[in-house]
């Protein structure tokens, strides 16, 4: 099923790599990938879409909010069902 | 976004040297201080000299005294390996022995990437290093300068977390927040990447003051302040007052999270059984009635065949990693109820559906459960549970052919343990003598057992010994390491002797690599392709005495094992055994790749349950 997510992110060196990076290490394909600023030049918005299950879904969100310098990730779709 | 207040800030104590002015080398070696960092572990080049000049001024004009007025240490020891992954290791060591964080400080370019292995290992068994790198100058990043890597990349898919520390007064708060980072949450390895300019940079020290790190911050504070409501904890011992065979399944989160006391308690209180993983070893006293030892494809019979009968799991700081759950659907298959406690969200569920979760601090969950059980007096009443574990141990305990003529692996750590009984600190390789020592020896107190779990590193035993043996200066620590393992950091031997390590050194020599060769016995036909060393040269006894170890010999007869073994134990300074064990001596038991719990091979001296089904050519893909 395809997922969008949006990931607020500390606007550092690497930061993004790491993003891509931990989608790669942990084998999920991003279909499409924008990055925009914000009003706060410290922090970029990631939109991301991919494939994957639910199953799948809640590990990416989990290990994404492992990396140190995101600050938020939601799920849209989700948000909206709640 | 609002930022949290800067940790430091609500400290109102001004450090003594705030204001004054430092190189950014000296403001590096003053967070170090501050954090009461007495060793480093590095290996110096041209990229982090500053830092090591600042070390070496900083040990000439602060030293300290220990105990008795004559002797007087450097504050901050600097211990120089044979390769940079030494180092990291001798960090890692020096972490897991103590619980505090290990620092290594490397140059740029090779230093750093020989750097890697111990820090993915660390990442994987989630020990806590600070680790500092020298890089090329700003102005050089990118232009493919000498002793360049891209360091921040290659860290980045590894190490908890990584700074490349392009603004030089971004320097003090970066390494400061690194410490944090590295102990906080699931603990891990930071990477804090400075060019030399930045090294070279005059600043002005603060002496407080973090990064913000808005998101891990307030993630890490949820984490931290979850408490476990009464209806937690009602649904639990609802749960767990309806199961007949509770088992507790422990990890190395009982060990990072100091929960061992803890977990005695709640065992105390209720009766709950349990297993330990490979890295949990040391988190509940293996010689207790209620300790089934270690679970998993290399786990005790007894161990796991609990968890075959178990109705009831908790698990607590542990992963169900494919060495424990290698077929999740078949681990702890008749299980009708699995709590899970973890400081990792993303570890709840990851591998197995649990019924009841907590994320947050292991130690205080444990205590509120207690807590909560004893004010409500509930307890499971367990005695044919505890008869059932009795006497599995009994008819399932761990053996072996005590009348071979051939040394076998298995007596030699039981002689040893004869003589440490649990209070020596061990370090292994990897592969069959890790096992072995996992199995046979006894663990009864946290951070005595030092092995690479996860990443599973061979030549992580001998430097991993040598951090432990600065951690605990006067404790008998013991590398346990096989003679393939032991070779990948072999320039380590020479480090033991430079320092003066009454480290142990046991090698035992199966003239291969030999948990490959029982691989590809039971999987490739006995085709040993690659992991046989007979025509190794080696003469690992005069490799040591070359190295300067003072007692080195190897033992190859049965009759001589207890008195050498009395001998080597007792010799005060370094000493290194070679032991030239049964080369086909197997690890037993042994859960197969894809396999379940109940198609355990015991062997031929472990009684098994049931006959394990016959397996022929088990698919290679598995591994």
């Amino acid at each position: 099923m395809n997922h969008t997510l949006s990931i607020l992110l500390q606007n550092e060196a690497g930061a993004l790599v790491r993003v891509a990076g931990l989608f790669a290490a942990r084998g999920y394909n991003i279909d499409t990938l924008t990055v925009t600023a914000t009003h706060d030049p410290a922090v970029s918005r990631l939109t991301l879409s991919l494939q994957c299950d639910e199953a799948a879904l809640g590990q990416i969100l989990q290990q994404t909010r492992k990396l140190v310098d995101v600050l938020q990730v939601a799920h849209p779709a989700t948000a909206l069902a709640a | 976004m609002n930022a949290p207040a800067l940790k430091a800030e609500t400290t109102t104590d001004r450090h003594p040297l705030a204001g004054h002015s430092m190189s950014g080398a000296e403001v590096i070696v003053q967070v170090l201080a501050d954090e009461g960092v007495g060793v480093l572990f590095g290996y110096s080049g041209g990229a982090i000299l500053p830092v090591y000049d600042a070390v070496f001024r900083h040990n000439a004009t602060h030293t300290c005294v220990d105990g008795s007025a004559e002797e007087v240490r450097e504050p901050m020891r600097l211990v120089v390996p044979a390769n940079e992954q030494g180092a990291g290791f001798m960090a890692a060591g020096y972490a897991r022995a103590s619980g505090k964080v290990g620092v290594a400080i490397v140059t740029s370019g090779p230093g750093a990437t020989n750097m890697v292995t111990p820090v993915r290992d660390s990442m994987a068994d989630s020990i806590p290093l600070v680790v500092i790198c020298g890089q090329v100058g700003t102005a050089a990043i990118g232009s493919d300068a000498f002793q360049e890597a891209p360091v921040s990349n290659i860290m980045g898919a590894c190490a908890k977390h990584v700074f490349l520390v392009t603004d030089a007064t971004q320097l003090e708060a970066t390494v400061r927040t690194a410490f944090t980072l590295a102990r906080s949450g699931r603990p891990g390895p930071v990477v804090v990447d400075v060019p030399k300019d930045v090294q070279n940079a005059t600043l002005v020290w603060q002496g407080r003051g973090e990064l913000a790190l808005a998101g891990y911050r307030a993630r890490l504070r949820a984490v931290e302040q979850a408490v476990l409501g009464d209806t937690d904890c009602a649904a639990f011992f609802a749960a767990l007052l309806q199961a007949q065979r509770p088992l507790i399944y422990a990890g190395g989160g009982v060990i990072a999270a100091e929960a061992a006391e803890a977990l005695r308690a709640f065992v105390d209180a209720f009766g709950l059984p349990v297993a330990t993983t490979l890295m949990g070893l040391g988190g509940f006293d293996s010689t207790d009635p209620l300790a089934l030892h270690l679970l998993g494809m290399h786990g005790t019979a007894y161990a796991n065949y609990a968890v075959e009968d178990c109705d009831f799991v908790l698990a607590l700081g542990a992963r169900f990693d494919d060495r424990v759950a290698g077929v999740p659907d078949k681990f702890a298959p008749r299980a009708r109820f699995i709590a899970q406690v973890d400081i990792d969200p993303a570890e709840i569920g990851k591998v197995k559906r649990v019924d009841w979760q907590h994320v947050g601090p292991l130690k205080r969950a444990l205590e509120r459960l207690t807590a909560y059980g004893r004010v409500h007096g509930l307890k499971p009443q367990l005695a044919a549970w505890h008869a059932h574990v009795a006497e599995l141990k009994r008819a399932h305990a761990m053996n072996y052919d005590r009348e071979s003529a051939l040394v076998l692996p298995y007596a030699v750590i039981e002689a040893i343990n004869r003589h440490a009984q649990g209070r020596a600190v061990v370090s292994t390789g990897v592969g069959q003598h890790q096992m072995w020592a996992a199995q046979y020896f006894d663990f009864r107190a946290p951070r005595h057992w030092l092995t690479s779990g996860s990443m599973g590193t061979m030549g992580f035993g001998l430097p991993a010994a040598v951090g432990a043996q600065f951690a605990h200066p006067h404790k008998l620590v013991i590398d346990i390491d096989g003679d393939a393992s032991i070779r990948m950091n072999i320039g380590e031997l020479e480090t033991v002797t430079t320092y003066g390590l009454p480290i142990k050194v046991v090698v035992l020599n199966n003239v291969g690599d030999g948990m490959v060769r029982q691989w590809q016995k039971l999987y490739f036909k006995g085709r040993f392709a690659a992991s046989d060393k007979s025509l190794h040269k080696k003469d690992f006894v005069l490799a040591a005495q070359a190295d300067g170890f003072g007692w080195a010999r190897r033992l190859e007869r049965v009759d001589e094992l207890e008195p050498v073994i009395a001998d080597f134990l007792a010799y005060p300074g370094p000493a290194f055994l070679e032991v030239m064990i049964d080369p086909d001596a197997g690890v037993y038991p042994m859960v197969g790749p894809g396999a379940s719990y109940a198609q355990m091979i015991t062997g031929d001296f472990i009684p098994a349950r049931a006959a394990a089904a016959a397996r022929k050519d088990s698919p290679s893909h598995m591994f």
